[in-house]
């Protein structure tokens, strides 16, 4: 009885019993940063990524087993109040095709020849790009090299330049009169077809497309060159090693992830070449020998509306990059560093 | 295999008025087979030094001479030296045979098979046969440790440099690869520089001792004569742990009168002959606390086991003494000490210069049982096959 009484004695009054109330329900809900709060910060992230990047990723996959015939008319859903209607229409009028897309692709020899193109500006230009910007960055890193940063801006100066601007540019001086040739013929050698051979067309492209990026890929790679502890480079000195030695053994494993995620970026970027050939085929280049996949898939689906097939295209080009960019990781990037 | 001597070397980095002198005029002639330490404060060149031995800087004035050989324009790779790194310098991307046989693969002829077998034959004098199969970050630090001393070893090079290798590790590490290493090196009998700022190491392993401080060269000579023979207040300070006693004190004739009432009479006043002040110098182990000596106060006592370290305030200065374990005065309490003269170090308040150093005639026991030096014991053992 005595317990019962102390207890009863103590009864907590109706705020207090209020107050416990409020603060277990509080205990029970999720507590704002840890729970919904944090997800409404991130919905308008979200959204955007949903709406203008997982949507298409997805739609294209869907449209890719479709022909498509005219923008949609049919009625999704329609809203009438009387004040105002609204009726949400479907995006396209699609007709159900199944694999005919992709079998297509293999008798598409415009397909072939713009795969064919790429492989090309691809197997003549990463090579020659990552290679001089190697160069550039081995030598900037030299010790005795003045003006260093005057170097790095000049070179590294041809990623800010505008897509048309300098593709222009680039047409005009590889015109049959234009500066290159004028020099070239002035120094006793041939000029060059550089816009109207195919060969050469392609060679004009890849030299654009190196001329802009060797500067970027420069800067990564000496990055890379500056964070190689100068001490190895010391002990390999005293084991006898020379400059070239020390390139192989020591700059060279060293820079290896730095290398190989500058080929895989390189060769993914040169996948997805585009404004350099259709300005320079706009300047009267054939256009069979330099068009680009994504220049093809560009023309098949706003040039000529077949965005089933673009659609197909797209994801036979995202399977090419993803299988060589695998590749290049399984070669390069075994773990060591 | 060669001595090695500088001659004159001077470095400066940068040039004109941003110059800043490294190493100044440093003559140094290390012999054949020596284990000759760089010991000093940080700053104080004795790196620097050792990469311009090595090759790794070029000397802006002076000679480096191998044996006979004037090598002071030749690169480091050409130069027949092993250098183990503070860091070790390991190749990240190698294993560790890899990394051992390096310097074999490309400054000899050998076949692969060859230099295989010699880099296992290093690692096992090492005890590192198992690891050859390993990168380097799979190693502890006493494992990349010893790694580098293999890369080194395996070339069987002129000489050893060796800049700080042992700071990396752990106390008790440190303290047994200092053995293996004087071990190894009485073995392969190769000259060998080593760079330390830590006196304790460069005491206990060189055969003799560089002290430098400020880009010049203050001492060479054994531990016992660098210890007990400073030619400056400078060495002094540096060499002995802990470090020495040094006050002023003002000269009256043979009257020494230091802070807190410190007196003393020089039974030979001839050091001290016209001048006004000295500094004192007094090791802490060769204070005697007795009951009628020079009083001061006592502040902390931290007891060393075989010994202890009793630190005290003389006046307004701070005084350590090296005491027997038995003795435990208590803080604030007044303890009397007392010294031999034969013990007593003066300098020159101007110049720093030795006036009067040790003179006792004997190594201190307590010196002798901590700074046992491998070569005595070896001898002792040898003896004691015979």
């Amino acid at each position: 009885m005595a317990t019962r009484d102390s207890l009863s004695g103590t009864e907590p009054s109706l705020r207090d019993r209020l107050r416990f109330a409020r603060q277990s329900v509080g205990e029970r809900l999720p507590t704002p940063g840890e729970g919904i709060v944090g997800y409404l910060f991130l919905l308008p992230a979200f959204l955007l990524f949903g709406i203008f990047l997982a949507f298409p990723i997805v739609y294209t996959f869907y449209l890719s087993f479709f022909r498509f015939e005219g923008v949609g008319n049919d009625t999704l859903l329609w809203i009438d109040t009387g004040f105002f209607s609204y009726r949400l229409t479907s995006i396209a009028d699609l007709r159900f095709i199944g694999l005919e897309n992709y079998i297509a692709m293999f008798s598409d020899t415009l397909f072939h020849q713009a795969l064919f193109n790429t492989t090309f500006i691809l197997v003549v230009q990463v090579p020659l790009m990552v290679a001089l910007a190697l160069l550039f960055a081995v030598a900037l890193d030299a010790s005795f090299v003045r003006l260093r940063g005057v170097f790095r801006t000049v070179l590294a100066l041809p990623v800010s330049a505008n897509l048309v601007a300098y593709s222009t540019v680039f047409l005009l001086m590889m015109q049959d009169a234009g500066l290159i040739n004028y020099v070239l013929t002035s120094i006793g050698l041939p000029a060059i077809p550089w816009l109207t051979s195919s060969f050469w067309s392609r060679m004009t492209i890849v030299g654009a497309v190196t001329w802009r990026w060797t500067g970027y890929n420069m800067i990564i790679l000496l990055a890379g060159l500056q964070n190689i502890p100068q001490q190895l480079y010391e002990a390999a000195e005293i084991d006898g090693a020379t400059r070239i030695q020390k390139f192989r053994y020591v700059t060279v494993p060293q820079l290896r992830p730095v290398l190989l995620f500058v080929f895989v970026t390189s060769t993914i970027g040169t996948f997805k070449l585009f404004s350099e050939p259709v300005i320079i085929n706009g300047g009267g280049a054939p256009l069979d020998s330099t068009i680009t996949i994504v220049q093809y898939i560009y023309q098949t689906a706003f040039i000529d509306f077949r965005l089933g097939y673009a659609s197909a295209l797209t994801y036979v080009l995202i399977g090419v990059v993803s299988v060589l960019s695998a590749i290049q990781l399984n070669v390069g990037g075994e773990s060591d560093a | 295999m060669s001595g090695i001597t500088l001659d004159t070397v001077r470095k400066e980095f940068g040039s004109g008025e941003e110059a800043v002198l490294a190493v100044e005029d440093v003559d140094l002639e290390i012999e054949d087979g020596e284990f000759l330490v760089l010991v000093g404060p940080s700053g104080c060149g004795k790196t620097t030094t050792l990469r311009c031995i090595a090759g790794l800087e070029d000397v802006t004035s002076g000679r480096i001479l191998f044996g006979d050989r004037d090598v002071t324009e030749f690169r480091a790779r050409e130069r027949d030296v092993a250098m183990v790194f503070q860091n070790y310098a390991l190749y990240p991307h190698m294993d560790v045979r890899d990394n051992i046989g390096f310097g074999l693969k490309l400054s000899t002829q050998q076949s692969a098979a060859e230099i295989d077998q010699q880099v296992e034959d290093v690692a096992a004098m090492l005890g590192i046969e198992d690891l050859l199969d390993d990168k380097p970050k799979e190693l502890s630090g006493g494992q990349q440790q010893r790694v580098a001393l293999g890369r080194a070893i395996v070339r069987d090079p002129a000489a050893f440099l060796m800049d700080e290798p042992l700071s990396n590790l752990d106390a008790k590490l440190r303290s047994q690869m200092r053995t293996e290493l004087q071990t190894l090196q009485h073995d392969l009998d190769v000259t060998t520089v080593y760079v330390t700022h830590d006196q304790t190491e460069a005491m206990a392993m060189g055969d003799r001792i560089a002290v430098m401080n400020d880009g010049r060269l203050q001492q060479v000579g054994t531990a016992e004569e660098v210890y007990r023979s400073p030619v400056n207040e400078f060495v002094a300070d540096f060499i002995g742990s802990p470090s020495i006693n040094v006050f002023d004190a003002t000269v009256d004739g043979s009257r020494l009168d230091g802070p807190g009432g410190f007196t003393y009479h020089l039974s030979d006043a001839s050091p001290v002959e016209d001048l006004d002040t000295v500094r004192v110098g007094i090791r802490p182990e060769d204070i005697t606390l007795v009951d009628d000596g020079i009083p001061m106060v006592a502040n902390v006592l931290e007891p060393m086991g075989n010994e202890n370290f009793l630190y005290t305030t003389l006046g307004d200065h701070d005084i350590t003494a090296r005491i027997d374990p038995t003795k435990r005065p208590q803080p604030d309490e007044t303890v009397e000490f007392a010294f031999e003269e034969s013990a007593l170090y003066l300098f020159d308040p101007d110049t720093g210069d030795a006036l009067k150093t040790k003179d006792d005639g004997e190594i201190p026991d307590r010196g002798a049982d901590t700074d046992a030096r491998p070569s005595e014991t070896d001898e002792a053992l040898e003896e004691a096959i015979e």
